[in-house]
């Protein structure tokens, strides 16, 4: 026999027994279904044609009632059925696939952007570091220098007593090319000790001991630790890797072992590739020594001895602190300085979630972003509210019968919130799907060329309870409502006011307007942030930076591995510009230091001849050194005086330009040239600049800082004692885009030098690169924005429609006594205009106070700042009259006529 | 045959008899049950199938007979009912009660058989 049909009489019984909300056990749907099938089989062998049959048998089922059988025990299902409510109530939501679908996608995106900037922040902020015993471990702060350096490192080591383990680390991009165009992975010098400090092992081959982080390498030589994804990618996953060669920084290096894959470094946002010996400094940069007293460059990291608390290890470090800082104290710096470090205190702060600069830039740019999303999603909220709401009014007359019939109030409510929560779990489960796509998408926004930022975003315990919590208090916040009004019906009233539009409706009506005044005043909140964070992005990159940024690309030479007496570097660099400066379709190329927003700079105290009094705080300065023809090159405006020349080199005076920012500062706005400064205060054996020139304010380092007072001083003369391993090469284009000229640039330093490494970037790029964190906030807020006010316009377009409906008589009745339709599309927009009035007003209220918790993340203008206020409402007012002007218009278009006739 | 009035009402309180009454030879199911009922009152007597299975349920809770799911060759898995002692004991009574209600109605009414 087969099965088939007795599924198919399965699910009319069980359909039937839904219908009537009965809940029968499997067992007795069963028996019912196999009676019907008989009967149905029965009619077949005699006379009946199939449909005859068939018809029969539901004629039996349709003459049941099930009444009396759910009334048995057992018939009843227990425990009480779950699965029978989620079956009625999934029947609910594909009765009404519109609302459904509109419901499920607001949901998904709601709980999918929620979710997905809660992974960020989770993966960023509280996710443990993904090694042993992560909640002892703790971070050396190094507030005053922000890096320590490797003797005072060395001499905590010693004391092993202190804690259970300890390395020092600094991460860096090392240069896997040999020469020429540059390759880089993301690497790191570390200790031994960060193994076995981290409980960590290579999952094949070794770590690197003690033994191997000596100067020059240890008895395997200059040895390497790589990364798991970086063996794949490099190694295809293979045993071969260990033991093989790996040039960093024309070094060559031995790999010995592998990290395992969850392993990513001390460092969340960054993900090891290499990590080779701290010792290995001394052959990789020559020059360099890792133990120098005065090169701050390392972090230290140690492990808490177990119940020791942070407390109790800090005060263990203080104690030793005079021993350690007076063993260790830097070279060469004045006294003043020197009594500053022996006083400083060592702290400890806890790493259990690791090391990470990313944490601090991003996190209230990431807070922001969760009070918008959360703001997102409560529009949605009240705008499923409100359609269920409508829902809810259309099923009063069922429900009510159901009561009559003996439903209790309970049974009607559970119902309604398993609705609720089922439409909220679909929503939930597209959601996650936005969510992982959402959070790869932001990451992959936040590297830059320099900097690849990796985020372990795999699901774990928290972003589940996060968004299991989410789903169900979003569902309780749209399902309550609903669920209340259910709650409400009486037995027979519905009934009583079949077909009169009166009483409930106008309920229904004053608690969808509610909810559509909180939409609009969330709307304004987030339009308000949308816009403040777009202006502030369009100040930043509008910007007036002082120079021209298009048509620039910036080459990094390193000489670091070029076999080059450090006396001739310069001339080398030098003469690479003077190649590059030939080529055809290069305007201008010159030399400088630093570039502007590279993320480097450099600067000391200063003072000038005839200058004002300024406290020392105020006498910094941001250096830079340059060739002739860097201010053509970069655009930049010359005041007064003039720019350097070939004659500004070693042997002649040596001389400076000066921006307006320095004359403001250091000579309350005289004219700068004549004067001379030097450094302050001042060390034996160094020369004093002559100004010669004063140029126009540039921006340096951050396009938000206001432009610092900048000294420029000529590259051709050699008086500060700068490193020269690295210069920059800036080749302004005469018209090609500058990235199509990186070939022939190449080319032509190579012919200078072929051991000179390069990196190129177009400065706009650059330029770009520091304005990311803006750029995210603004495309999402932009984003959300856009959503919410689609959101809020759908919600207004839904209420003024349905109080439409509800009034068609009336209106009917007032255009049959002679209402022009205009008058009737008043009637409709007052009442709209009053709804968006009331939202606006509550909502640019809540702005204005809140915006200041974002003042920080703005440029420009103030947090309060009223265009963008007044622009806000204006557009919310906008939406507001679209979406009121529709319904008001097919109001006019009643037919008084057809009206009457229906009433 | 169409029952009116009184008789009817009486049906009503049978079922119970009839479904015992049924089970008393052999364990059945509820459709056959259904038809045996159907066909021995040569259609005069019919239970919505609903009802049937309400009343199985019924005297099953009150261990008056007893389900068990069975499987033949060749058909479909079946819930078999079949008397309990404690069940004919019902049935017995019942029986005489309604001999002893009959007698009285013949007596009192002048109801005869044919």
């Amino acid at each position: 026999m087969p099965d088939r049909e007795l599924r198919h009489w399965k699910s009319l019984v069980r359909e039937r027994a839904d219908r009537e909300w009965r809940e029968l056990s499997l067992e007795v749907v069963d028996e019912l279904a196999c009676h019907l099938a008989d009967l149905y089989a029965a009619a077949l062998r005699g006379s009946s044609t199939e449909p005859e049959a068939r018809q029969a048998a539901l004629d039996a089922l349709n003459a049941a009632s099930f009444l009396e059988l759910s009334k048995r025990p057992r018939a009843r299902r227990s425990p009480v059925g779950i699965v029978h409510d989620l079956r009625i109530a999934a029947r609910q939501l594909l009765a009404t696939p519109v609302v459904t679908a509109v419901a499920v996608l607001s949901l998904a995106l709601g709980i999918g952007a929620n979710t997905a900037i809660f992974s960020l922040v989770n993966s960023l902020s509280l996710r443990a570091l993904p090694v042993k015993d992560p909640q002892r471990l703790a971070i050396l702060d190094a507030q005053d220098n922000g890096s320590w350096t490797f003797p005072l490192f060395e001499e905590v080591r010693r004391r092993s007593e202190l804690f259970d383990g300890i390395f020092a680390w600094d991460t860096e991009r090392f240069d896997l090319a040999n020469g020429g165009v540059t390759e880089f992975v993301n690497g790191a010098w570390a200790t031994a000790g960060l193994f076995d400090t981290l409980g960590v092992r290579p999952i094949v081959g070794r770590a690197f001991t003690q033994g191997d982080d000596v100067r020059g390498g240890g008895p395997d030589g200059p040895v390497a630790v790589i990364g798991y994804t970086f063996w794949q990618r490099r190694f295809g996953g293979g045993a071969h890797a260990i033991g093989s060669r790996l040039t960093l920084e024309g070094v060559p290096f031995t790999v010995v072992g592998v990290m395992p894959p969850e392993f990513f470094g001390p460092d969340v946002g960054h993900r090891l590739d290499v990590i080779i010996p701290v010792a290995m400094l001394t052959t990789v940069r020559p020059g360099r020594s890792f133990e120098q007293r005065d090169y701050w460059w390392l972090n230290v990291m140690v492990r808490l001895k177990a119940g020791q608390s942070l407390d109790q290890a800090t005060d263990a470090i203080r104690s030793l602190q005079p021993q350690i800082r007076e063993a260790t104290l830097p070279t060469g710096w004045p006294a003043t300085d020197l009594v500053q470090y022996l006083k400083a205190p060592l702290t400890l702060v806890p790493a259990a979630t690791g090391n990470s600069s990313l944490r601090q830039r991003y996190e209230r740019p990431l807070l922001t972003l969760m009070v918008v999303v959360v703001l997102v999603l409560l529009i949605a909220c009240a705008n499923i509210a409100n359609l269920l709401l409508a829902r809810a009014t259309a099923r009063r007359h069922e429900w009510s019968v159901r009561l009559a019939l003996g439903a209790s109030r309970w049974r009607l409510v559970r119902l309604l919130l398993t609705e609720s929560l089922l439409l909220s779990a679909i929503g939930a489960g597209f959601g996650f799907l936005v969510a992982r796509w959402g959070s790869q998408l932001l990451v992959a926004q936040l590297s830059t060329q320099t900097n690849t930022v990796f985020l372990d975003l795999s699901v774990d315990w928290r972003v589940l309870a996060f968004t299991t919590g989410t789903t169900v208090i979003t569902a309780l916040l749209f399902g309550v409502a609903p669920a209340y009004r259910a709650a409400g019906v009486a037995p027979m009233e519905a009934i009583k006011e079949q077909g009169r539009s009166t009483g409930a409706g106008a309920n229904r009506l004053s608690l969808a307007n509610a909810l559509v005044v909180v939409q609009v005043a969330l709307s304004v909140i987030l339009v308000v942030a949308a816009a403040l964070f777009l202006r502030t992005f369009t100040k930043l990159a509008t910007l007036d930076l002082g120079f021209d940024h298009d048509r620039v690309l910036v080459v990094r030479m390193s000489a670091e591995r070029a076999p080059i007496a450090p006396a001739q570097r310069m001339a080398v660099f030098e003469r690479a510009r003077q190649a590059v400066a030939a080529l055809p379709g290069v305007h201008t190329a010159a030399l400088s230091f630093v570039t502007p927003l590279s993320g480097n700079n450099w600067g000391n105290r200063l003072e000038v001849s005839g200058g004002v009094a300024l406290d020392d705080s105020r006498r910094s300065a941001l250096r830079n050194q340059v060739s002739t023809g860097f201010f053509e090159t970069y655009g930049q405006r010359l005041v007064a005086g003039r720019v350097f020349t070939d004659r500004d080199r070693d042997g002649s005076t040596p001389v400076a330009i000066v921006n307006e920012a320095f004359a403001r500062r250091f000579l309350n706005g005289a004219n700068p040239i004549g004067h001379t400064l030097r450094r302050y205060p001042m060390r034996a054996g160094e020369a004093s600049l002559e100004i010669v020139g004063m140029v126009g304010d540039a921006v340096y380092r951050r396009l938000r800082d206001p432009v610092p007072p900048t000294v420029y001083s000529s590259a051709a003369q050699s008086i500060d004692n700068l490193p020269t391993e690295v210069f920059n090469l800036n080749v302004r284009t005469a018209a090609r885009s500058p990235a199509l000229q990186t070939r022939s640039v190449a080319d032509a330093i190579a012919s200078v030098d072929r051991d000179l490494a390069l990196t190129f970037r177009p400065l706009s790029d650059q330029i770009s690169a520091s304005l990311t964190q803006e750029r995210i906030v603004a495309i999402l807020a932009g984003f959300f924005g856009a959503l919410a006010l689609l959101l809020a316009g759908l919600g207004l377009y839904g209420v003024t429609s349905y109080a439409v409906s509800r009034r068609r008589t009336e209106i009917g009745i007032r255009m049959a006594l002679g209402a022009a339709p205009a008058g009737v599309v008043r009637l409709v927009l007052s009442r709209v205009s009053m709804l968006v009035g009331l939202g606006v007003l509550i909502g640019a209220g809540i702005s204005s106070w809140a915006s200041q918790f974002v003042a920080t993340l703005l440029y420009g203008l103030e947090p309060r700042d009223p265009a963008t206020l007044v622009g806000s409402a204006a557009v919310l007012t906008a939406v507001g009259a679209v979406a009121g002007w529709l319904p008001a218009r097919r109001a006019a278009r009643i037919d008084p006529a057809e009206v009457l006739r229906d009433s | 045959m169409e029952f009116t009035g009184a008789i009817r009402e009486a049906k009503k309180g049978t079922a119970e008899l009839v479904v015992l009454a049924f089970l008393d030879d052999e364990p059945r199911h509820g459709y056959e049950l259904a038809q045996l009922i159907e066909e021995r009152s040569r259609g005069a007597l019919t239970f919505n199938f609903a009802s049937l299975y309400a009343t199985l349920y019924k005297l099953e809770e009150r261990k008056w007979i007893q389900g068990r799911w069975v499987e033949k060759a060749g058909q479909r898995r079946r819930r078999y009912y079949k008397i309990t002692d404690q069940g004919r004991e019902v049935l017995a009574a019942q029986r005489k009660e309604w001999l002893q209600f009959f007698q009285l109605i013949r007596d009192l009414a002048g109801v005869r058989y044919a």
